[in-house]
C-alpha cells in the first residue's frame, strides 16, 4: 500500500514535519520493478541521528549501485508521529517511495546505542509485525540487523532472522543477492538460514541453544547441529583504501547532528584504552591514503555543497599522512570558504597545531579527553596520557586563541579512589587557571576561558579486558558525582553528567543476554520509548518489566568469573581471550600496554585471527607486523 | 551583479523551514558553483536575502530572492545552473538584474495572494453572498496571538484588499503583508468564522496557499521583479 497520501497532509500535525518528507537533494527513487530486490534499511533513532551515521549511508548507496537492487530508509517516527499512524490506522512508510515495510524483501536495522532497542519494537509493531524471528510468518520480510554494538547483540538477537558481524562493505552485495536466490528456488525461511548461516560473519541466532544453571548463568551456547559453525567470527574490510565509499550523500534540509561532509580516513585504532568498545572491536588500524582522499573530499563537496568537510576516525589525529592532508585541503578550499573539522583530538600539542591549521577560518571549541584523574589510573585504562601532556596542550590552545575547551572524563572506573576524583579537580582547576593567565598576558579582548567538564560514566562493555569487571553501584556513583559538582561548580566552569538509572541501564544490555529480551517487550508494552533520550526515559517501567518477568537487573552488573561463559561467547570479534585477560591483569597492576603501530605486535592475534594486515600509508612509521 | 530570483516552494519542501530553506539555497549555490559573494569579516556568509517566510506546511508559488555575486554573469545560465542544483519541489522561475542599491524584497513586498481550500457545509451556504458580507465588514476585530507577548485586538478590515471564490471550495484573498501592516493567513479564516458563527470552519495550514507576493503602488499590484518598479540598473564600470 502506498501510504503517501494520506499522511502526506497530515504531517502538519506533528513536531518536525521534515524528518518523514524525504526528497533530499541525492535522494535515489528507483523504479519499483517486480524482480528487484527490495531492502529497507531501518535506523531505531530519529533521523537527525540516523542520518548522521555514517554506517547507514555507506550501505544505502552501496545497495543502491546495484541494478538489481532498490534500497530505501525508514527511521524511528516521533511519538506523535506514532501516535498519528495508530490513530489513522496507517502503517509505517520508507522515506523515498512512501510504501509500507511489507513491500520489502528485507528490513535491516542498523544498531550502535543499546538504549535504542525499544525503537525497534515500534518499528516492527507499526509494521504488522511480530517481534520475535519465530513467530513471523513465512512471507514476512526478511529482519536483519549489523551495527557497532554487535559485540553482544544477544539481548536483541531472537527478534532478528540473522545478523551480521563486522564489517559489511565487501560482502554484503553477495549476501542479498545469495538470499534472494535461495528464496527464489522456494526455499522455506527455516532452511534459507540455515543456509545462510553458511556464509562468513552470518549469526542465525535461532541456530544457537543457550542453557543456564538455575543461578542463570550460561551453562552452554551450543550450535543447534553439527552442520552450523561454532563461531561466527567479526567480518573485516582489508583494502579500506579501495573499499566503497560513498561521493553523493544526500543533504538533509534539518540540521541533523553532524550537518557536514563526512570522510572516513581510517578505521580502527590500536591505542588499546582498556575501556573502549570501537577500540578493541574494529582493529587492526587500516588507512586511506592521502590522494584516494583528496579525490573523495572534492567530490563529496561538488555533489553535496556543503561548506564543512569533517575528518573521522577513531583518531584523526594518529592518521600517517594527517599533517599533509591537512595542508593540502587548507590550501586548495581556503578561497572557497570550507572548512575542515577534525572529528578527536589526541591530548598533545601537535593536535592543537592541527586544529590552528584548520580552524583558520571558524574557531569552535576544543575536545580533549584526559578521561582519568590521576596518571595511576590512567595507565590503569591504558590512556597514556600524563597530566603534563594535558597542561601542554591547552596552553598551546588558549595561546592560539582559543577560549572554551571541553574535557571527557569517566567516573566509576576499575581500581578508582577518592584521589582519582580529587585528581579531576585539580586537573580541571588547573586548565582553568592556566587559561587565565595567558589571557591575562594578551592585549586582546576576548571571550572570558570556559572549560565545559562532561563525566560519563564508565560501562564495562563485553569484548573488552573489562568485560568482567562490575558495573559501580548507584550510591557510589551519586556520591561520586555529587563530590566532582560540588568541587567544580565555580564560575567558567561548566559541568555535565550522565543519569544514573540510564547508565545502569546500558551496562545491564551491554553485557546482558536473551532473558533480557522479554524484559524489552514488556518495557515497550509498558510504553517506553527513545530511552537514550532524557525526556522520555522512565526507569520505573524498566524496573516493572523486570519484575513482569521475574529478573533481577543486579544479576547483570555484578563481577564476572573469569571461567564465566558469558552471553558473547560464541561471537568473535579476533582478540585472543588470553589477550583480555592478560589486559585486565595490567590495568589491575597499573601497567601500560603500547600502539602496535609503533612498537612490536602486542599478540592481540587479530591480524592473525581476521587474516588482516595493519594497514598504515605514512611511510616514516616503524610498523612490526603481526 | 546583484541578482532578483522568482521561484516556487511546493511538494513536501512546504514542510521545510524558512531556516532549512535558506541553509537548502546556500548548499545549492555551491553545488552549482555560482559565483557568490560572501561577507567579509570572522564568519564570512553568502550575501543572500529572501522575502517574508511562508509558514512551515504552506506551499508558495511566487517567492522571491536577492542574491550578490562577484562577477557579470548570464541570467540563463545562472538560472539552468540553480535550477539543475535545486531538489525536487524548488525551483527558479525567473531571474532579473537588479540595482545594488535597490531595498531589501521584505522592505517592498507588501500584499500577497493566498488560496483558501474552504470548509463549510455547501448546503447551507451562499459562497458569494456570505464573502461579500464579509468584505463589506467596516471593521474585522480578531485576537492576535504573540508568542512571549500579550495578545492584542487587531482590525483586519482595512488590510484584506479583496477576495474572490475561485471555484467550489477554493477562495482566493489578497492580503497586507509585510512591516507596514501584516496579516497572518489563518486569521482570515478566524475571523470569517467569528463573523458567520461558526458556518465557515477552520482549516489546517496545508488547505491555504501562497499564490504570489507584491509591491502595492499606486493601487496597482506590481511583482518585485517587474521592471516599472525596480530602479534602473546603474552600471558599474
Amino acid at each position: 500500500m502506498k501510504v503517501r497520501d494520506e499522511i502526506y497532509n497530515k504531517l502538519i500535525n506533528v513536531s518536525k514535519p521534515e524528518r518523514y518528507i524525504g526528497n533530499e537533494y541525492n535522494i535515489i527513487k528507483k523504479n519499483w520493478q517486480k524482480d528487484s530486490i527490495k531492502v529497507l534499511t531501518a535506523f531505531p533513532d530519529v533521523y537527525e541521528i540516523g542520518m548522521s551515521h555514517l554506517g547507514l549511508k555507506i550501505i544505502y548507496h552501496l545497495l543502491n549501485k546495484e541494478d538489481n537492487i532498490i534500497c530505501e530508509r525508514v527511521f524511528s517516527p516521533w511519538p506523535d508521529l506514532e501516535e498519528l499512524l495508530r490513530k489513522e490506522n496507517l502503517p509505517i512508510f520508507s522515506l523515498e517511495t512512501n510504501r509500507s515495510v511489507d513491500e520489502f524483501d528485507i528490513l535491516a536495522f542498523t544498531l550502535q546505542y543499546e538504549m535504542s532497542y525499544t525503537n525497534i519494537l515500534t518499528i516492527l509493531n507499526l509494521a504488522g509485525l511480530n517481534f520475535y524471528s519465530s513467530q513471523r510468518k513465512e512471507d514476512d520480510p526478511l529482519i536483519i540487523a549489523g551495527g557497532s554494538i554487535v559485540s553482544n547483540i544477544e539481548p536483541v538477537a531472537l527478534f532478528f532472522d540473522f545478523v551480521f558481524i563486522g564489517e559489511v562493505e565487501d560482502c554484503l552485495i553477495d549476501i542479498i543477492n545469495r538470499y534472494n536466490s535461495l528464496k527464489n528456488e522456494g526455499l522455506e525461511k527455516k532452511d534459507i538460514l540455515k543456509k545462510m548461516a553458511k556464509i562468513p560473519g552470518i549469526y542465525v541466532p535461532s541456530l544457537y541453544n543457550v542453557d543456564y544453571n538455575n543461578q542463570g548463568v550460561i551453562k552452554n551456547i551450543v550450535p543447534v547441529d553439527n552442520n552450523i559453525k561454532d563461531n561466527i567470527k567479526r567480518q573485516v574490510v582489508s583494502d579500506l583504501d579501495q573499499a566503497f565509499y560513498p561521493e553523493k550523500f544526500l543533504v538533509p534540509y534539518m540540521d541533523i547532528v553532524h550537518d557536514r561532509a563526512v570522510v572516513e580516513i581510517s578505521r580502527g585504532c590500536t591505542r588499546g584504552c582498556r575501556f573502549c568498545l570501537a577500540g578493541m572491536t574494529y582493529r587492526p588500524t587500516r588507512e586511506r591514503k592521502k590522494k584516494t582522499l583528496l579525490k573523495l573530499i572534492d567530490n563529496i563537496l561538488k555533489n553535496t555543497g556543503y561548506d564543512e568537510v569533517s575528518l573521522t576516525s577513531l583518531s584523526t589525529v594518529d592518521h600517517t599522512q594527517i599533517k599533509e592532508l591537512i595542508r593540502d585541503l587548507t590550501a586548495k578550499y581556503e578561497d572557497k570558504k570550507i572548512s575542515v573539522s577534525l572529528s578527536s583530538l589526541r591530548v598533545d600539542r601537535f593536535s592543537v597545531q592541527l586544529a590552528k591549521e584548520v580552524q583558520k577560518v571558524r574557531k569552535t571549541g576544543l575536545t580533549f579527553a584526559p578521561e582519568a584523574g590521576t596518571d595511576r589510573l590512567r595507565n590503569v585504562i591504558n590512556k597514556g596520557v600524563s597530566e603534563e601532556d594535558l597542561y601542554k596542550a591547552v596552553e598551546a590552545a588558549f595561546k592560539e586563541g582559543w577560549s572554551t575547551i571541553k574535557l571527557y572524563f569517566m567516573v566509576g572506573l576499575p581500581t578508582e579512589n577518592r584521589d582519582d576524583l580529587i585528581g579531576i579537580v585539580n586537573m580541571v582547576q588547573t586548565v582553568l587557571k592556566r587559561g587565565k593567565e595567558i589571557r591575562k598576558t594578551s592585549n586582546k579582548s576576548m571571550k572570558p576561558i570556559r572549560i565545559n567538564v562532561s563525566i560519563s560514566t564508565f560501562i564495562p562493555k563485553a569484548a573488552t579486558p573489562f568485560q568482567w569487571e562490575a558495573m559501580i553501584d548507584k550510591d557510589k556513583l551519586k556520591e561520586k558525582i555529587d563530590f566532582l559538582r560540588s568541587k567544580l561548580n565555580r564560575k567558567g566552569i561548566n559541568f555535565s553528567w550522565n543519569d544514573e538509572d540510564l547508565s545502569r541501564l546500558e551496562s545491564i544490555f551491554s553485557r546482558g543476554d536473551r532473558k533480557l529480551t522479554d524484559v524489552i517487550v514488556s518495557a515497550w508494552e509498558r510504553g517506553a520509548r527513545f530511552d537514550g533520550w532524557g525526556d522520555f526515559f522512565d526507569y520505573g517501567i524498566w524496573l516493572d518489566a523486570f519484575t513482569d518477568n521475574d529478573l533481577d537487573w543486579k544479576f547483570y552488573l555484578r563481577e564476572r568469573n573469569m571461567n564465566e561463559i558469558l552471553p558473547w561467547n560464541h561471537i568473535e570479534m579476533g582478540l585472543n581471550p588470553e589477550f583480555l585477560k592478560k589486559e585486565y591483569d595490567k590495568a589491575l597492576k597499573s601497567k601500560l600496554t603500547p600502539d602496535c603501530r609503533f612498537n612490536k605486535c602486542k599478540s592481540c592475534n587479530i591480524c592473525f585471527n581476521l587474516d588482516i594486515d595493519l594497514d598504515v600509508v605514512g611511510n616514516d612509521y616503524n610498523v612490526y607486523k603481526g | 551583479m546583484y541578482i532578483r530570483a522568482e521561484y516556487e516552494k511546493r511538494e513536501q519542501l512546504k514542510y521545510i523551514s524558512h531556516l532549512e530553506l535558506m541553509n537548502t539555497f546556500r548548499k545549492t549555490f555551491r553545488r552549482a558553483e555560482i559565483p557568490v559573494k560572501y561577507s567579509q569579516g570572522y564568519n564570512p556568509h553568502i550575501i543572500f536575502s529572501m522575502s517574508q517566510p511562508l509558514p512551515v506546511g504552506m506551499i508558495g508559488f511566487h517567492e522571491y530572492f536577492d542574491l550578490e555575486l562577484k562577477e557579470k554573469n548570464s541570467l540563463g545560465l545562472i538560472k539552468d545552473k540553480i535550477n539543475k542544483s535545486l531538489p525536487f519541489g524548488l525551483k527558479v522561475i525567473d531571474v532579473v538584474i537588479i540595482d545594488e542599491k535597490e531595498k531589501s524584497l521584505q522592505a517592498v513586498v507588501n500584499t500577497a495572494i493566498y488560496s483558501y481550500e474552504m470548509s463549510f457545509n455547501s448546503e447551507t451556504i451562499k459562497q458569494e453572498s456570505l464573502l461579500n458580507d464579509f468584505l463589506n465588514e467596516k471593521k474585522i476585530e480578531i485576537t492576535r496571538f504573540r508568542r512571549n507577548k500579550e495578545n492584542r485586538m487587531i482590525d483586519l478590515a482595512p488590510m484584506i484588499y479583496n477576495g474572490r471564490v475561485l471555484n467550489d471550495n477554493i477562495w482566493e484573498f489578497t492580503i497586507s503583508t509585510g512591516s507596514s501592516g501584516n496579516v497572518r493567513p489563518q486569521e482570515v479564516i478566524r475571523a470569517l468564522k467569528s463573523n458567520t458563527k461558526g458556518l465557515i470552519r477552520e482549516i489546517p495550514l496545508v488547505n491555504i496557499k501562497r499564490l504570489g507576493m507584491y509591491i502595492k503602488k499606486g493601487g496597482r499590484l506590481y511583482k518585485p521583479t517587474n521592471k516599472e518598479v525596480l530602479k534602473k540598473e546603474v552600471s558599474k564600470s
